[in-house]
Parts: structure tokens; sequence; C-alpha cells
């Protein structure tokens, strides 16, 4: 945890929401694919990251895009929980004999195979919250989870995309 | 006593956790009640002023898009407001009907200037739309603020325009709120300056009236503002007020300008030049 390692989270804080707030706020693939690359925040903390910060970390950032996107504590919920569930996610992925000793997420130290996963699940549990308390009606249902799946697959493609080009070599 | 906080210590995550949800979920179900406390959406100060920077910025790049498009919308407005003027006719005591075809006379196209000269004292604006648009020589150009010029000459994709500002360039013209009439010159020296002769000195003109053209002007529509009364002057032995007519349209900044196309103007000019003889 040396002071660079800091000052480069907060660069991550910072660009991740603005390009959120300012670019991607009206970005949508076909009107059903969205990109929530403020997520990156919650995904890419370190794994020892106590859960406690993590938690109220989420809350403060969900609550930064609330503002800007009117929707007044949607996204914080969401953030929030997959925050709350990372740990469960991690020991529902990793096996036995265990990734204990990395400390950072990235697909340099873990394997594809348990790094996309990670994501999709963490990104479908937001956005299937976002999606389904955002429209708030059963009529709507098959268009949510249809936005759901559509924006977890942008999702994941972009992060991986974006940790392609993270991959110290 | 002590187990309870053991507890509470122990589960503060999930409490914690169980806590902040709550706040969302009130949040999203009272969002009224929160909204008037705290202002946390897009009406919040700094939000907004954040935002509007940024659309300030993406929007740069497409000003000049915008500005087609409100050149298009403008002209739209300008031919409804033609067919008002039309309509609306001075205090009649005779039933007055309006065709449609002079409803319809007058009809603008926007058109941007590519290059105008204001130095000299003939002056020149270039246009961008031509015989293909069906721009003619002799129609009328003006700007969103008042009269431009005439169109002189046409290729199949340009027009150039006489500007106001050319010394044998006259418009006929009248006092708004008196009717005088008389016709705008170019002494050729400020561009924003232009006089108004042949009003008579026995007729009464103050400074601050407005200038717009005539009824019977064969190039504009009438009542397009022309300028403004700066002064007014009356030398021994003559029969005409000097007036001073400060010019609304600001020909150093002009950007858009509309030609007017007068679908009546060839009827007009046949009437009008074979006259027959009276018996």
């Amino acid at each position: 945890m040396g002071n660079s390692f800091q000052i480069k989270w907060v660069f991550i804080v910072f660009f991740s929401l603005v390009a959120q707030i300012f670019i991607l706020r009206d970005v949508a693939l076909a009107n059903v694919a969205f990109c929530f690359i403020y997520l990156w925040i919650i995904i890419k903390a370190p794994i020892h990251t106590p859960l406690f910060y993590l938690i109220i970390g989420g809350f403060f950032i969900g609550w930064v895009v609330d503002i800007f996107y009117n929707t007044h504590g949607i996204h914080s919920l969401a953030t929030v929980f997959i925050a709350f569930l990372r740990p469960t996610f991690f020991k529902l992925l990793t096996p036995v004999n265990g990734y204990d000793e990395r400390s950072s997420v990235s697909l340099s130290e873990m394997k594809a195979l348990w790094f996309f996963p990670y994501i999709f699940v963490m990104l479908l549990s937001h956005h299937l919250i976002l999606f389904l308390v955002e429209s708030a009606d059963a009529t709507l249902l098959m268009y949510s989870l249809l936005r759901t799946f559509a924006s977890a697959i942008l999702g994941t493609l972009v992060f991986g995309m974006l940790e392609l080009f993270n991959q110290k070599n | 006593m002590n187990q309870l906080f053991q507890f509470l210590i122990r589960q503060r995550i999930i409490l914690l956790f169980v806590l902040l949800e709550l706040i969302n979920v009130w949040s999203i179900f009272k969002y009224d009640d929160f909204q008037h406390v705290l202002y946390l959406n897009t009406t919040n100060r700094w939000a907004a002023s954040l935002l509007a920077t940024s659309r300030e910025i993406k929007t740069y790049h497409h000003l000049g898009e915008v500005n087609q498009e409100l050149a298009l919308e403008n002209t739209r407005l300008r031919q409804e407001i033609f067919k008002l003027n039309a309509i609306k006719q001075p205090e009649s005591k005779v039933p007055y009907f309006v065709s449609s075809a002079m409803l319809n006379r007058y009809a603008p196209v926007a058109s941007k200037v590519i290059d105008q000269s204001t130095q000299m004292s003939q002056n020149y604006l270039t246009i961008d739309k031509g015989l293909v648009d069906g721009i003619k020589p002799g129609m009328a150009v003006i700007s969103s603020t008042g009269v431009v010029g005439k169109v002189m000459s046409c290729t199949s994709n340009l027009s150039l325009v006489v500007s106001v500002l050319h010394i044998e360039n006259n418009v006929s013209a009248k006092i708004k709120s008196t009717g005088e009439l008389g016709y705008i010159k170019w002494p050729g020296i400020q561009t924003e300056v232009v006089e108004m002769m042949d009003v008579s000195k026995y007729k009464k003109v103050l400074k601050g009236d407005t200038i717009v053209t005539s009824d019977y002007n064969v190039v504009f529509p009438p009542n397009i503002p022309i300028g403004i009364v700066a002064k007014v002057g009356l030398e021994k032995d003559e029969t005409f007020h000097q007036i001073k007519v400060m010019l609304l349209t600001n020909f150093s900044t002009l950007k858009y300008v509309y030609v007017i196309k007068n679908h009546l103007l060839d009827q007009q000019l046949k009437l009008e030049t074979v006259k027959p003889k009276p018996d």
C-alpha cells in the first residue's frame, strides 16, 4: 500500500465517476445496453479492503451517480448490494487451494476463467437490482431483464478490454 | 448488555449494510420528501453547473449544425410572419379578402454569408444559395435584424447581393409611426449610418422613430425594419429633412441571411411596365 498506489486509486475513482457522469450518461447501445463504468471502483478494489469501507464507499459513489442520473438512491442501493456480496462471490469462485496471497483483482494474476465470471456476476447482480427497481413495473419485466443481460455483457467486454490495457508486462 | 455490544460489533458490517440499504430504499420510495431536504438530483446547483459546462464543451462541436437548424426554423417562422401580416390588414371599411396567392406571396430561403465587404463605397455579399435553390436577381435579402440588400446576379449555387451599404442602392422606406414615405441611401462613410431622403420638412420626424420598408416596394416585403432615426436636421432653404438613420443590421457580423422569394413579382412587374393607355 504505497503512496503511489493510493494516488492511483484517487485517480481511478475520480476518472471513472467523471467518465460515467459526463460521457456515458448519454450513451446506450440500441437503447438496451448501458455501460456503468463506475463499478470499476468496487470491482477492482483490493481484495483485502475491509468490507466496512467498501460498503460505505459504494454508498457514496452510488449517491454521486444518483445525483446526476436523477435516480435518487437506486444506483446506491445496487452498488451497496454488490459491495456487500463481493466476498461471497470471491468465496464461491475461488478454488479451495485459493488465491489468498493475491492482493488485487486483475487478469494477469487471476485466470480468465475466474476473472470474467467474477465481473459478469458482479455486473449482473448490480444491473438486476438497478433495472428492476428502476422500472418498478411488472409489464416491463422482460424488457428490464433484457437490459440487464445486455448491459452485463457489454460491461464485461468493456472491463475486459480495460483490463487488457491495464496489464503490466 | 455487554454481550449485546459484542454482538453488535461482530455484526457491524451486516448492520451497516442494512442501514445503508434502508436509507436508499427510503429515498427511492419517499423521493419527494428527500428531494426537498437535500436536492440530491440535477437541480442541485453544483451538479447543474457541472452538467452545463460539460454540455457546452460537447455542443461546441455541433455549433455549425445547430446554426443550420436554427436558420431553417427561422425561415419557417418568417414565412408564418409574412402570412400573418398579409391577413392583418389596416382597419378598412370595405370587406377585404386576402387571396391565398397573396398569403403565400413571400417565401424566405435561409442562406449563409460566404464573403462580404463593408469597407468599400460599393459593398457586396456572396451567399451560398443560387439558381438551383430558386434564387433570382432582384430578390430581397434580409437578416434576422433588418434589411441587407438585393440579389444582383446568380450562378447555379451562389449569388451576389448588393448590400444596403452601396452608394447607388436605394431602398424605398417609410417612417413606421406616421407612414411618411421616403427612401434610404447610404452616403458611403460609416457602416452603421444611412440617410433617409425625400421626407418633407413639414412632416414631423422624431429621434427614435423606426424606419421600415414601404408598402410600395417592388423588392422588399412591407414593414421589414431598416433602422432607427438617430438625428434629424434641417438646413435653411431646404425642402426636405436631413435624417440620419442607425441601421439595425450589423453588417460586420452577418452570418446568415434570408433571401425572400416573391412569387407575384413577375405579375406585378408585368402589370406595372405595360400600362395600357386610358381612353
